[in-house]
Order: structure tokens, then C-alpha cells, then sequence
């Protein structure tokens, strides 16, 4: 018996540990610092990740970082990586940790993304412009302004991820990421559209 | 018998297995984080680059706000079908072929301790049913720190553990290698290199890592076995165990770049080591040199993802005290070790892999002779595995974050301990233990 007391007695010894730890009231009043490092795990430091999965934070609507925060904290927002991801790195946070993140990472200076001259880029800018006045799909300047720098609550899109831009459309248009007005507007483009205006708005 | 009784029974006793207990994997993680497991893990053990930084930080990253301690069990429970009966019985209690078990359960401390300080754990402790043994496991305790130097990123950390290499961040050495379970009733190979587990659990170390810019890796750790009254403690059985004679030295020293969904490591890893064969001193010491070459590439999509792991171990042997012992007939000898695999996997719901390995060194009649009827320690095989996850993205409501895993693996020798066919003198060949292994693993 005593072979069996003493590991069980070490995982008990850790467990009363970790119970005596105040450990989440801490982290609900780390600083934004703290809270930085953990976003760069993902998102990269000062909010330009590689990785397409995460989008770039870097010179994003201070406004849209909130309340996307917010979305993932009540759990509003529900595409598969918010599940995956964000859900649990947003319960932690409280209302002015959320505000100082967003206000971090807007303040982080943008970077415009490479530029590319195929022919569909060209297709996307008309559509980016114009929208598709035959299948109802209005001009994307209209909300997320010329340069696609967005506003308020409306995100910068301009330099994003081209295979994160994709994947929201495509969420958008499935519905799969809850938003009345991106729904509608995505509904009814094609896959190839989709792609195009992915790869034109991340060369601006 | 139809093959359909059998099957049936098979999936009834995963089952009842699996589910006659309160359920527990490392869903602790889960509980800290408020993640999913695919947020860690590309198919568990295998870290994604996120994974990788979790651990390198110390396991303290916060996310939920579950009061619920950071502590999970794991439960595996099998079937073992080997190309040839075992006389005699796969195990004490089991029969020749066609064993059902439960294997054994582990009771985990996962996350932090400090998340302040920077101070967290893995410890895992496990009940061996095979055996009949409780003992301590995979144990890393660690503290990390972080900082931004030039607008660069310094993670950095000192770790207490008992395992050289369980402190990796990439699967390709030996600690979180694929093949990540196997049965505990079906024959292996007789021969690996020190670092494949020669000191696993039979000895204590500290390490300390530097992880430069997400980019570059290193870390260097001492290790020493552990008395044979400690390790009795411990759960470790010492009879015949080897004891170190001065610090072991391990060394890992890893690249990796990361572009898009892309990430590819590579690397070096190993151990250097005196050892008193059977703790026999007056004969000098065993020295061993492990040198490890290491690669993995991952991409990991939104729904799908492809990882491969290669690894090439080279061991050197100057058997000083095994030589004068009349225990082998050569002082000098070698091990090489190799592994390759690749995976591919599905909403990390459903992953196929595909496994390669080879064992080759020098023959000696001393070392071999109880093992390999032409006194050589080669082996070769493939492994190929289906494994079915269903809880990757959250477990039942009431616990979302127990995970279980259904795997069907099956492993082919092309040669064992030795040779293809008559390996140990008697007729057997190395297919005769081709291995069909079921097995159910829950984790809460």
C-alpha cells in the first residue's frame, strides 16, 4: 500500500495547492500586458500572426475588437474556431480588459499586405466597389470604407489574412458566424468570388 | 467461431469499459483554458504550435473560470489479437491470444499551480493493471517566464522531471512519439536506444529551455536514477535497473519556422550517459552517447490536417563495465533508431497515420544472445492506426471536456529482434507478432 501513497499523496498535495490558489480572480485583473502575451500565442506579437487561422489584430477597429470580445465571452459569436479558441480566452475578461485589448491592439500599427496583379484581384476590386447589383450584393466600400480600413464596429479588413477573410465569408454566408447583415450580403457569392475578394482585400 | 461474435463483444466490453466508470484525459487543460482540445492538439499528444507555446509556458495559461481543480484521469481499455498464440498467456491472468483488458488508469495533475509565478505541472500517476503496479509517470514540473526583448519574444523556463525528452515541445522524440499507445499484452522488440525510455521514470532531472522568437529552441537538462529504495517508492520496479554514475547529460536544440497554416521543425536531441549496469560497481562504467536528428511538419487547415514526424536516433556504446563482466563480447557497439509517420486527420474527429521503424545495430552474442538467435538487436515494422475521436470539440453537456478515443492500430514486423524469420531459434518468425490492437481511452 505504501508503493500507492505516496504518488497519490503528490497529486493531492499539488490539487490542494492549486485549490488555495486564487487563481482566477488574479487573471481577471492582470493588466493588458499579461493579457497581450496570451493574444500573441495566436494572433502574434503586437497582433501580425502567420498563421491564416488567427486573424491580424494589428490597426483593427478598436470598437470591432470590443465587441467581438464581447460576442465570444456571452458566446454570441459561435463560428467553430470562436468555440475552438475564443470562448474560453474571452470568459476571463472582464468589461475594462476587453477595452484596454481592444485599444492595444487598434493602437499597433497596421501593415499593408503584398501586393498582387492577378486577374481576379481585379474582379474583386469591381465587386468591393460595386457590389453585384444583378444577385443583390451590395458594394463593400459602402460599410468598410475606400481603403478598407472600416470603422467603429465595422472591421479593417485591408492586410488581413487572405485565408481568414475567406473562411469568415464563407462562415457568413453559411451562417455558421451569426450576422444578419454579412449573411445577406454573402449569400450570394460563389466560392471563386470569395477567394477573390480574400486575396484582393489582403494586398491592401 | 463467425467473426461477428467476437467483434460484437469487442465493442461491447470498450463500451462497458469505458463508460462503467465516472469519466476523466487532459481535460483539466480544457477546464483552465476554456479551449477545446483541438486548440492544443492536432489528435492528442500531438501539440499544435499553440500547444507547443502552452507548455513552454509553464501550462499556466488562464482562459475559464472553472473553480473545479486541475486534475484528470484516464482510463485504456483494449483488445490484443497477436498473428501467433503467446504461450503461456500475453501476461499473468490473460490468456494466449484474444485478450480483452483494462489496461490501465492515470490520474493527472494538469495546469497551474501559480499561474502569477509562472509555475505549473503534468504529473501523472498510473495504475498498471497488467502488472498490477501503481506508479508515478510522465512527471514535469515547471516555471516559465516570458519577455519581449527587441521585439522579440523570450520564453524561458527551468523544469523538475523525470523523463529526458517528456519536456519537448515537438513529437518526434522519444517521450510523446507516435505510436502513443500500445498494447501492454502484445510482444515488443527487445532493443531501443537509452533515451527511448532508459530513464523513464527510473530517474530524476532539471532541464532548462529558452524559447527564442517562436523560432528557436533549446535546452540542456541533468539527470540521475533514482536510489533503489526511492524508486520501490515510487512504483518503479529497480530489480536489475541500471543506475547513472554522475549526471546524464541531455541537449535539444530545435528550429522551427512558421509560415501560414504551416510549421516546420528541425532539430537535434540527446543524452549523454555513465551507467553501473545492474548498479554493480568496480568494473567502470557503461557509456552511452544518444544522437538525435529530428523533423515534423504540420498544416493545419480549418477541418483537415497533415503532420509528419521523422526522427533517426544514433547510439554508441563503450561498455567498459558490461565488457569486463563477460556480459557482452564486444566493448564498443551501436544502436540506430528510426521512426517515421504521418497523419492525416479530419474535423480532428477522425485521423489515419501510418508508421515506420527500424532498429539496427551491431550484433553481440553477450548483449543479444537472450533475445536474438543471431545475437542481433534488428527489428523493423510499420504501424498503421484509425482513430476515431469524437469529443475533440467538446465532451457530453453535463462534462464537456472529457474526451475518449476509439483506435484500431495494427502492427506489422518485417523483422524482430533479429531476423525475418526464426528469430529466437525455435521457428518463430517475426510475423508471427503482427499485432491487431483495439482500444478505447478515456480521459476527464
Amino acid at each position: 500500500m505504501r508503493k500507492s501513497t505516496i504518488p497519490a499523496l503528490l497529486t493531492l498535495a499539488f490539487t490542494l495547492a492549486a485549490c488555495d490558489t486564487p487563481r482566477h480572480d488574479a487573471v481577471s485583473q492582470r493588466d493588458v500586458d499579461g493579457n497581450v502575451h496570451l493574444c500573441s500565442s495566436c494572433h502574434g506579437i503586437t497582433g501580425r500572426g502567420v498563421s491564416p487561422t488567427f486573424p491580424i489584430l494589428a490597426g483593427q477597429q478598436a470598437d470591432y475588437l470590443e465587441a467581438q470580445l464581447h460576442a465570444f465571452r456571452d458566446h454570441s459569436r459561435a463560428d467553430p474556431h470562436a468555440h475552438t479558441y475564443m470562448w474560453g480566452m474571452a470568459a476571463h475578461l472582464d468589461d475594462g480588459a476587453i477595452k484596454g485589448l481592444a485599444d492595444y491592439f487598434s493602437r499597433q500599427p497596421a501593415i499593408p499586405g503584398p501586393p498582387v496583379d492577378e486577374p481576379t484581384a481585379a474582379e474583386a476590386k469591381a465587386i468591393f466597389t460595386n457590389g453585384i447589383d444583378a444577385r443583390g450584393v451590395p458594394a463593400c466600400v459602402g460599410c468598410h470604407g475606400e481603403k478598407a480600413e472600416g470603422q467603429s464596429t465595422i472591421p479593417r479588413l485591408a492586410g488581413q489574412h487572405r485565408g481568414y477573410l475567406a473562411d469568415q465569408l464563407r462562415l457568413f454566408r453559411s451562417n455558421d458566424r451569426a450576422n444578419e447583415t454579412m449573411h445577406e450580403n454573402a449569400l450570394n457569392l460563389s466560392d471563386r468570388e470569395i477567394e477573390a475578394l480574400a486575396l484582393y482585400l489582403s494586398s491592401l | 467461431m463467425s467473426m461477428s461474435r467476437p467483434i460484437i463483444g469487442l465493442m461491447l466490453a470498450l463500451l462497458v469499459g469505458a463508460f462503467a466508470r465516472p469519466a476523466a484525459a487532459l481535460p483539466s487543460y480544457a477546464r483552465q483554458t476554456g479551449q477545446e482540445c483541438a486548440a492544443c492538439h492536432n489528435g492528442f499528444p500531438e501539440l499544435t504550435p499553440y500547444g507547443r507555446l502552452f507548455k513552454a509556458n509553464g501550462y499556466v495559461f488562464p482562459g475559464a473560470t472553472s473553480s473545479i481543480p486541475p486534475v484528470a484521469a484516464m482510463v485504456v481499455n483494449s483488445f490484443t489479437h497477436t498473428q501467433s498464440p503467446q504461450v503461456g498467456g500475453a501476461a499473468p491472468g490473460y490468456g494466449d491470444n484474444d485478450n480483452f483488458a483494462f489496461e490501465f488508469a492515470s490520474l493527472f495533475y494538469g495546469g497551474a499551480i501559480s499561474t502569477d509565478l509562472g509555475i505549473g505541472a503534468f504529473i501523472q500517476t498510473t495504475y498498471n493493471h497488467l502488472s498490477k503496479r501503481f506508479s508515478w509517470d510522465n512527471t514535469d514540473i515547471r516555471w516559465a517566464h516570458s519577455s519581449i526583448v527587441a521585439d522579440r519574444e523570450w520564453v524561458y523556463g527551468v523544469s523538475l522531471n523525470n523523463n529526458p525528452s517528456v519536456t519537448d515541445l515537438w513529437n518526434t522524440t522519444p517521450a510523446w512519439r507516435f505510436p502513443f499507445q500500445t498494447s501492454g499484452l502484445a510482444p515488443t522488440a527487445g532493443t531501443a536506444t537509452l533515451i527511448e525510455g532508459g530513464l523513464a521514470g527510473s530517474s530524476l532531472g532539471a532541464s532548462t529551455y529558452l524559447f527564442w522568437d517562436r523560432l528557436i529552441y533549446g535546452e540542456v537538462g541533468l539527470y540521475h536514477t533514482l536510489s533503489t529504495r526511492l524508486s520501490s517508492t515510487l512504483g518503479v520496479d529497480p530489480t536489475g535497473s541500471n543506475s547513472t554514475s554522475g549526471p546524464a547529460f541531455y541537449w535539444r536544440l530545435a528550429v522551427e519556422p512558421n509560415w501560414g497554416r504551416h510549421s516546420w521543425e528541425f532539430g537535434t536531441f540527446g543524452l549523454k550517459a555513465s551507467e553501473l549496469p545492474g548498479r554493480v560497481s568496480g568494473f567502470g562504467t557503461d557509456d552511452t552517447t544518444d544522437i538525435g536528428l529530428d523533423t515534423q511538419y504540420q498544416f493545419l487547415a480549418a477541418d483537415y490536417s497533415f503532420s509528419l514526424q521523422a526522427s533517426h536516433i544514433f547510439e554508441t556504446l563503450t561498455l567498459n563495465s558490461t565488457y569486463g563482466q563477460g556480459g557482452s563480447d564486444k566493448l564498443h557497439n551501436s544502436v540506430a533508431s528510426s521512426h517515421v509517420k504521418a497523419s492525416v486527420s479530419y474535423d480532428q474527429t477522425y485521423a489515419l497515420t501510418l508508421g515506420y521503424f527500424r532498429v539496427i545495430g551491431s550484433a553481440d552474442s553477450g548483449l543479444y544472445s537472450g533475445i536474438s538467435a543471431n545475437n542481433s538487436p534488428n527489428s523493423a515494422g510499420i504501424t498503421a492506426e484509425f482513430d476515431y475521436t469524437p469529443f475533440n470539440h467538446g465532451g457530453p453537456g453535463f462534462w464537456p471536456w472529457a474526451n475518449i478515443r476509439f483506435g484500431l492500430q495494427y502492427t506489422g514486423y518485417l523483422k524482430f529482434d533479429g531476423a525475418s524469420q526464426n528469430y529466437d531459434g525455435n521457428g518463430t518468425n517475426a510475423s508471427a507478432n503482427n499485432t491487431l490492437y483495439l482500444f478505447s481511452w478515456l480521459a476527464f
